[in-house]
């Protein structure tokens, strides 16, 4: 019982000792309310024939069929997958080249790391209508558009950004990117800044290069920040249909459309409560298969 | 304190390369937001040149001033201030507890507890939203700050968890079993030790609700239908115009205004955080 | 004690914030129009009215200030009342579904504006309360045929006053285009012509939006198609009616595959794209909404603005012509007889002066003659555009074969289907749903 400086469990096991439910009390209690109970009566709605238009909903499997059986959710799913892993590792990928650059600017001291930072962070909280006026602006295919006239400029022939249905995805993922890397930055900078220095000084008197540095002391430091970056964005990436119905509302065609977009369009446009639910929940299995794939590709180091 | 060493050419190199890389991913985030800038500063008549005109011929700062002075816009950043500053204090006090078990107690359900908690956020808001608008008229909530704010914390508890998590984890028991030794108890160890060692942490995850608060719409769109009550996220829909009014050029000037203070308050923060860092490297 | 930093910024934000707040509000006090109240304060009864930010709102001074003096004379007609006013943002779809949701619920508002696009699902709803009696027979019969049918139910009651109405023409640049195309072989040709002459063709929403699919629809309507038969069934793709709606949109692929629209066409979803594509000069014609002819006076200079014109839109043959028509209504959703007079009162200062006002097309003959404002020669070619008026067929399922239009355009258009494999699967999407409504 007395304290010995013994290297394996014994600190874990005295502070792992007695129940966690006084601590998990709020937060079960908040799930509890607010999202439980709300959530589980939209569950109930998929088992229905509910319609936002206010009629007596009805036990009813009708939603089901027709929400699964429908021979467009095959293309809405192929989208999601392009576009949500796609915008993913982007946001990801950038978000830490830029936290990256900007630790090492700010160990040097280099000026304007705080407004890399800002810039960056602007980009999210730019509200999300002015970013479909924005990016249409920049991707517009009239002689005057913005990116085609610079590519004009510079001697390269126009892309048919928008109209094109291929190069409609792209552009949609660019202006998810540009929007949503800022949380990425933000959640591995603040990894990035708690990495011990030791480890780095270690790896300068083994003469380790900063590509060895990165991949040996960085990137497995980061592992449990970049899961839990992977899944949160990836989350919320699934659930984003603004950018998507601000810039092409879909289309061409169905060539942008995504779930979220499809279970917007489903509820507000096609006022079908029960059929959205099923959607809802065709997300919801979709983001737990994804969340569970991501923890088990990035697996945890036997860290804490 | 590395930085003590003499800066060699080989450091200025890779400053140089530091700022190369930065330029390309600067211009690509800048480019719009200049895009926005030159849409506040136009004229209705420039307006409607859209892409076609980058710099303003007759540049005016009436977007702003009119934004400022009619439209109720003052009272729509203060509810913002309000329901986000509220709704992120709240939702990190509630998380830190929950985030501090998960991070020291070992127990059974732990990992599927965690995923779970991340689950009821996986669910989509837009399908929610018609069974919560009735549970929450149930409950007497609607068109209330309170009842706002209450949902602004329950959206941003489970990843502020798992944020908290990551911070916790970062945070070495080492110190905790030290201050266990001298006769805390668990609470008081959390509050004494691993909170103020956290502080990064814990300020980032304030940092990142702020900003989701600040830009959520769902929520308080049905939580709120008097405009009074509106935060700017809502309010902002006021200058998107109609098919036949086209309003651009307010939109810009209001988007561009309504991200000052979210940015202010960013920057203010991250100060905070480094500061935080460099007291807490005193650790060793 | 780390937190000293951060609170002079807080607070300086805050207090900006603050001295905004209280600057907007005492700006307006004292009046009988204040941001959230049209009339005295303490007057005893109430009228909840749910409006939009375009009018008494407007963040444009002049608008709102014309619409606070019709509010004005309007309330002072009805002693004993005030009116609690509430903003719907420029989210309109989430919006319509919120005051449909608020009405189940018992707390929606007791007037409100309505798209008029959704005045189906509010029908289905069943959350409007009749007006006839708030209306003579005279007034019934002025308003256009279209309008009438669009806001009468089965028995006959009138459930709305739609306010306004709008139409699409065709915008062209005389300089280029002298002659006003009459079909649709004049319009292809015309749109080569001004290819050749360096410009980039004839404009058209085909974008993945509501505006696409009404704009196309006046081309399938002008044939005699129909959407829905006497029942509210979807028709439009079997019998005459998919022989009319191939036609139609294999004239939309012939305009793009022969060079007279660009293939950009599939990227524009706002009327505001074609208005920066004639002020930037690339374009010699799209097609528009009347109200951009407005817009083009005030953006081009005086001497290009002269030289557009408008005129209906080209059908199959010089007779046959359709043009969709939308546009704003004024519903009452509390059955309270009180209440809904003013809620008709509301509804007639927006029909007439406020009309007059914005120079938003009237949907009863006497308002154009009554206005000066709507002297002007484009109104000419708008009133007549309107006798080939068609509204949207006000049945529950028309946003979803609007979204089938949308997507069977886009996939067409840009080479990713053919007409008769797009429709069928329109077909079969719009179908599915009905059968669920």
């Amino acid at each position: 019982m007395t304290a010995r400086p013994e290297v394996t469990h014994p600190p874990r096991s005295r502070l792992g000792r007695g129940g966690p439910f006084p601590w998990l009390l709020p937060v079960g209690l908040t799930i509890a309310l607010f999202y439980l109970i709300p959530i589980l009566d939209a569950l109930r709605l998929a088992f229905t024939d509910a319609s936002l238009l206010g009629r007596e909903a009805r036990f009813s499997l009708d939603a089901f069929g027709a929400m699964l059986g429908s021979p467009a959710l095959g293309t809405v799913l192929r989208n999601t997958g392009v576009y949500v892993v796609a915008s993913v590792t982007g946001q990801m990928a950038l978000g830490l080249v830029i936290a990256l650059l900007v630790v090492r600017g700010e160990r040097h001291r280099l000026p304007g790391m705080v407004a890399v930072r800002t810039i960056v962070l602007a980009a999210w909280v730019i509200p999300g209508i002015a970013n479909g006026v924005l990016w249409q602006m920049l991707f517009s295919e009239a002689p005057f558009g913005a990116v085609n006239s610079t590519l004009r400029l510079i001697g390269l022939p126009p892309v048919a950004w928008l109209s094109d249905p291929g190069m409609a995805m792209v552009s949609v993922i660019l202006a998810t990117v540009w929007q949503g890397t800022a949380y990425s930055m933000i959640l591995l900078y603040a990894a990035l800044r708690t990495i011990d220095e030791t480890l780095y000084e270690a790896a300068a008197v083994d003469a380790a290069t900063p590509l060895e540095r990165f991949w040996f002391i960085t990137l497995p430091e980061l592992r449990s920040a970049l899961l839990v970056n992977a899944i949160l964005v990836m989350v919320m990436t699934l659930n984003t249909f603004d950018v998507v119905i601000a810039l092409t509302g879909g289309g061409p065609g169905r060539a942008t459309e995504v779930l979220a977009l499809h279970t917007y369009t489903t509820v507000f446009r096609g006022f079908d409560l029960a059929g959205g639910s099923v959607l809802a929940i065709l997300l919801l299995m979709i983001s737990m298969l994804a969340a569970i794939g991501i923890a088990a590709a990035l697996p945890r180091g036997e860290g804490r | 304190m590395s930085g003590t060493m003499v800066r060699g050419r080989g450091a200025r190199i890779a400053d140089a390369a530091t700022y190369a890389a930065l330029l390309p991913i600067l211009a690509f985030f800048l480019a719009p937001i200049l895009w926005l800038l030159s849409l506040s500063l136009r004229t209705q008549r420039e307006v409607f040149l859209g892409a076609a005109r980058f710099i303003p011929q007759e540049p005016t700062l009436a977007n702003f001033t009119r934004v400022l002075t009619q439209s109720g816009f003052g009272t729509y950043l203060w509810n913002s201030v309000q329901l986000s500053t509220l709704g992120a204090l709240g939702a990190v006090a509630i998380a830190a507890p929950a985030a501090y078990a998960f991070s020291r107690i070992r127990f059974r359900g732990r990992p599927a507890l965690m995923m779970g908690i991340l689950a009821v956020q996986m669910v989509s808001g837009l399908v929610v939203l018609i069974p919560l608008y009735r549970y929450m008229d149930r409950l007497g909530l609607l068109e209330t700050h309170f009842g706002t704010m209450l949902l602004y914390i329950s959206a941003g508890v489970p990843v502020t968890v798992w944020l908290l998590k990551i911070a916790f984890d970062a945070v070495p028991e080492v110190l905790e079993e030290a201050a266990f030794i001298d006769g805390l108890g668990r609470a008081e160890t959390f509050v004494r030790i691993t909170l103020p060692l956290a502080a990064p942490g814990l300020v980032s995850a304030v940092i990142l609700n702020l900003i989701l608060n600040w830009s959520q719409f769902l929520i308080p769109f049905i939580m709120l239908s008097r405009d009074a009550k509106w935060p700017i996220s809502v309010a902002i829909h006021n200058f998107s115009g109609a098919a036949t009014a086209s309003t651009t050029q307010l939109l810009a000037a209001a988007c561009l205004m309504s991200i000052l203070p979210a940015l202010i308050v960013f920057v203010v923060l991250q100060r905070l955080i480094v500061g935080a860092l460099t007291s807490g490297a005193v650790k060793g | 004690m780390t937190l000293r930093p951060t609170a002079p910024a807080f607070a300086s934000t805050l207090a900006l914030a603050v001295a905004l707040a209280g600057g907007a509000a005492t700006a307006q006090s004292g009046d009988l129009v204040t941001r959230d109240r049209v009339g005295p304060a303490d007057a005893g009864n109430v009228l909840t009215f749910r409006l939009t930010a375009f009018d008494l709102y407007s963040s444009d001074p002049a608008t709102a200030e014309a619409f606070a003096g019709f509010f004005t004379d309007m309330i002072l007609q009805h002693p004993g009342w005030r009116i609690e006013t509430q903003l719907q943002t420029g989210a309109i779809a989430q919006e319509q579904a919120r005051i449909i949701e608020q009405s189940l619920a018992g707390r929606g508002p007791d007037c409100a504006m309505v798209d008029s696009s959704q005045l189906a699902a509010f029908k289905t709803a069943g959350v409007l309360a009749p007006m006839n009696d708030f209306y003579t027979e005279e007034e019934l019969a002025d308003f256009f045929p279209f309008v009438r049918e669009g806001i009468t139910d089965a028995e006959g009651n009138v459930l709305a006053h739609w306010w306004f109405t709008d139409l699409r023409v065709l915008y062209r640049d005389t300089s280029v285009i002298p002659d006003a195309p009459e079909t649709w072989d004049e319009l292809q040709a015309a749109g080569l012509a001004s290819v050749e002459a360096g410009f980039e063709g004839l404009l058209f929403n085909a974008g993945r939006d509501e505006a696409t699919a009404f704009d196309w629809l006046a081309h399938f309507w002008a044939q005699g198609g129909e959407l829905v038969d006497e029942a509210g069934t979807p028709v439009f793709f079997e019998g005459d009616n998919r022989e009319k709606f191939l036609t139609a949109v294999q004239f939309y692929a012939d305009l793009v595959d022969s060079g007279a629209a660009p293939r950009r066409v599939t990227s524009i979803s706002n009327y505001d794209d074609m208005l920066a594509a004639a002020a930037a000069g690339s374009t010699a014609m799209f097609i528009g909404g009347n109200w951009m002819f407005g817009q083009i006076q005030n953006t081009l200079d005086a001497e290009a603005a002269a030289n557009w014109a408008v005129s209906p839109l080209p059908g199959p043959t010089p007779d046959q012509r359709a043009t969709g028509t939308g546009g704003w209504t004024i519903a009452a959703l509390s059955d309270d007889p009180g209440k809904v007079a003013i809620c008709a009162d509301i509804a007639r200062l927006y029909a007439g002066p406020g009309n007059a006002f914005q120079r938003l097309l009237p949907t009863q003959t006497s308002l154009f003659a009554e206005f000066e404002a709507f002297d002007g020669p484009e109104f000419d070619v708008f009133v007549a555009a309107l006798q080939d008026g068609v509204a949207r067929p006000g049945v529950a399922i028309y946003p979803e074969i609007s979204n089938q239009i949308q997507i069977l355009l886009g996939e067409v258009l840009s080479g990713a289907s053919d007409p008769e494999t797009a429709l069928d699967a329109a077909a079969a999407a719009v179908m599915a749903a009905y059968a669920r409504q």
